[in-house]
């Protein structure tokens, strides 16, 4: 199921995180993942995090179709030609891969091979024009295919990432090239994503956006993504809350913060992608609590 | 100018392991400047590699050592202890390297032709003597035109066209925090010059023909 005939259809959309296994058991990945169906409208599937080696983002989206779960098959710049990616995207529609979530890409030298080499060959506007063209039955050197894809393409934005106006420039053109819908960095301030999404209006972005939420797991969690991890500001205020709380009580506080979040942000935008880090039991609970799903 | 620097001492004694007359020739173009192959770093390695046991047959600096005429001058007198040294050790960029290799095969000669040095890319000065950094590699294709004038191909780490990654934090570089993000600087500079529509429309991916090796220029 395409993620824009849902947006379509005035659907509330609701999309989950796992990450492919280190190694050749996917048991974790799907175990993590079986919370999430029949819950979340789609799964997101990372590419290489963080720039670490994983099973192919491709091969575990597609293992997570066969068990019955919608998957956004995540494609990044960061590892691939432009050769290799229009070749992956190929083999992602014969594999009945419907939804590519276009992305630049860590750098290498976050990851665990710093020594490789960096591609980059494209970047991720041009990657969602070239697959766009794929869409259109043409490769980027203008040369017909035999059977083209359909995807439904997303894009990603970071709305904490100043200056936000070169952030939104780059969005304005990643929906020009073909992104139909948007999926945003983690927010935890609902005044940001407000002033965010009043900006999108202003420049008349329509798109359908999902405002992205990292479960947060701890205080210490909290102030390591402030401290390292770019786009995520996670308020004072929400540190105090974890620094107050004791060890057996993290996971219910962040239940009730993710609510809260959600509460805040459904009427602002047209979905949320939860990037639950292991918790995706909490995913259920959040979305009973907040009248997403009955 | 090209940057360089001195390879570690036992990997520049491991090429010259089985050679005991040395050639040492340094540069006074970029390696000069570059404080890794002038008179003084050749007179350095020189003591090094006496006191390694080596004997020095030679030892100077032409005036450019990537120039092949500057390269012939310098060693049409020296040519009986070019003919006597086991290797030449090069303290110059890669390039200087092959182009003593070439003067040495234009003699008629097979001999060991060894760098000292690693070549570390195109430096532009900032500080002189002090600091010097990489701003351009040369794509062959140049879009500074439009980016007002700050290269996103060599200061952004992942040569981004069409505007920054999420990646920045505080203006700097998700690859290095102490170095300014390419995108940001191009941003504040490109709305100072009321220029922004330059990066607001599409930008194709680059071609990268244009950069395939080795390129030559030819008169
Ligand atoms: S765009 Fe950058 S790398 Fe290319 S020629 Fe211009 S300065 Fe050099
Ligand atoms: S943070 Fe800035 S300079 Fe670094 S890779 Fe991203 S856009 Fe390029």
């Amino acid at each position: 199921m395409k993620l824009c005939d849902l947006f379509e259809k005035g659907k509330f959309v609701v999309t989950g995180e796992a990450a492919p296994p280190k190694g050749t058991n996917t048991a974790k990945m799907l175990s993590e993942a079986a919370p999430l169906k029949d819950m979340v409208d789609a799964v997101n599937i990372t590419d290489n995090q963080s720039a670490v080696v994983k099973m192919g983002s491709l091969a575990a989206s597609r293992c997570l179709k066969d068990n019955g779960i919608e998957p956004v098959y995540q494609l990044t710049c960061r590892d691939r030609n432009r050769l290799a990616i229009q070749s992956d995207l190929l083999s992602a529609a014969a594999l009945g891969i419907e939804n590519v979530l276009c992305l630049t890409g860590d750098h290498v030298s976050l990851g665990d091979h710093p020594h490789a080499k960096a591609v980059y060959d494209l970047d991720s506007v041009q990657l969602l024009k070239i697959a766009s063209g794929l869409n259109h039955g043409k490769d980027s050197s203008g040369n017909e295919l035999d059977g083209s894809t359909d995807f439904c393409l997303g894009a990603v934005v970071s709305p904490c990432t100043e200056p936000v106006e070169m952030q939104v420039i780059k969005l304005e053109k990643k929906i020009e090239a073909g992104a139909c819908f948007i999926q945003t960095q983690a927010v935890y301030d609902t005044r940001l994503l407000e002033d965010f999404m009043n900006r999108l209006a202003r420049r008349n972005i329509t798109v359908p956006v999902m405002v992205g939420i990292v479960f947060i797991k701890s205080a210490s969690m909290a102030n390591y993504m402030n401290k390292n991890v770019a786009g995520i500001e996670v308020p004072e205020t929400i540190i105090k809350e974890f620094e107050n709380t004791p060890g057996d009580g993290l996971k219910a506080k962040s239940l009730e913060i993710t609510i809260g979040l959600v509460n805040a942000y459904k009427d602002m935008c047209q979905g949320i992608h939860f990037m639950p880090l292991g918790w995706t039991d909490m995913v259920p609970e959040v979305l009973k609590s907040t009248g997403l799903r009955p | 100018m090209i940057g360089t620097v001195w390879k570690p001492e036992e990997e520049i004694l491991g090429a010259l392991q089985n050679a005991k007359n040395i050639f040492v020739v340094g540069c006074g173009g970029c390696a000069k400047v570059a404080r890794s192959g002038g008179q003084l770093e050749v007179d350095k390695m020189v003591k090094l590699l006496e006191s390694n046991g080596k004997n020095i047959i030679a030892a100077g600096v032409p005036e450019r050592t990537c120039y092949i005429q500057f390269v012939r001058t310098f060693f049409d007198p020296k040519m009986s202890e070019l003919k006597e040294c086991d290797a030449v050790l090069v303290l110059g960029c890669g390039g200087a390297v092959q182009v003593v290799r070439q003067a040495t095969e234009e003699y008629g000669l097979v001999k060991h032709v060894y760098s000292g040095l690693n070549s570390v890319g195109h430096m532009d000065t900032i500080v002189p003597g002090e600091y010097f950094l990489e701003q351009c590699s040369e794509c062959g294709d140049c879009v500074l035109n439009l980016t007002g004038a700050i290269c996103p191909v060599t200061k952004c780490s992942k040569g981004l066209l069409n505007g920054p990654c999420g990646g920045s934090k505080d203006g700097k570089c998700e690859v290095d925090p102490e170095r300014d993000c390419a995108w940001v600087l191009i941003y504040e500079r490109l709305k100072a010059l009321g220029q922004l529509e330059n990066v607001s429309t599409y930008w194709e991916p680059k071609d990268y023909s244009k950069a395939a090796r080795p390129r030559k220029l030819v008169f």
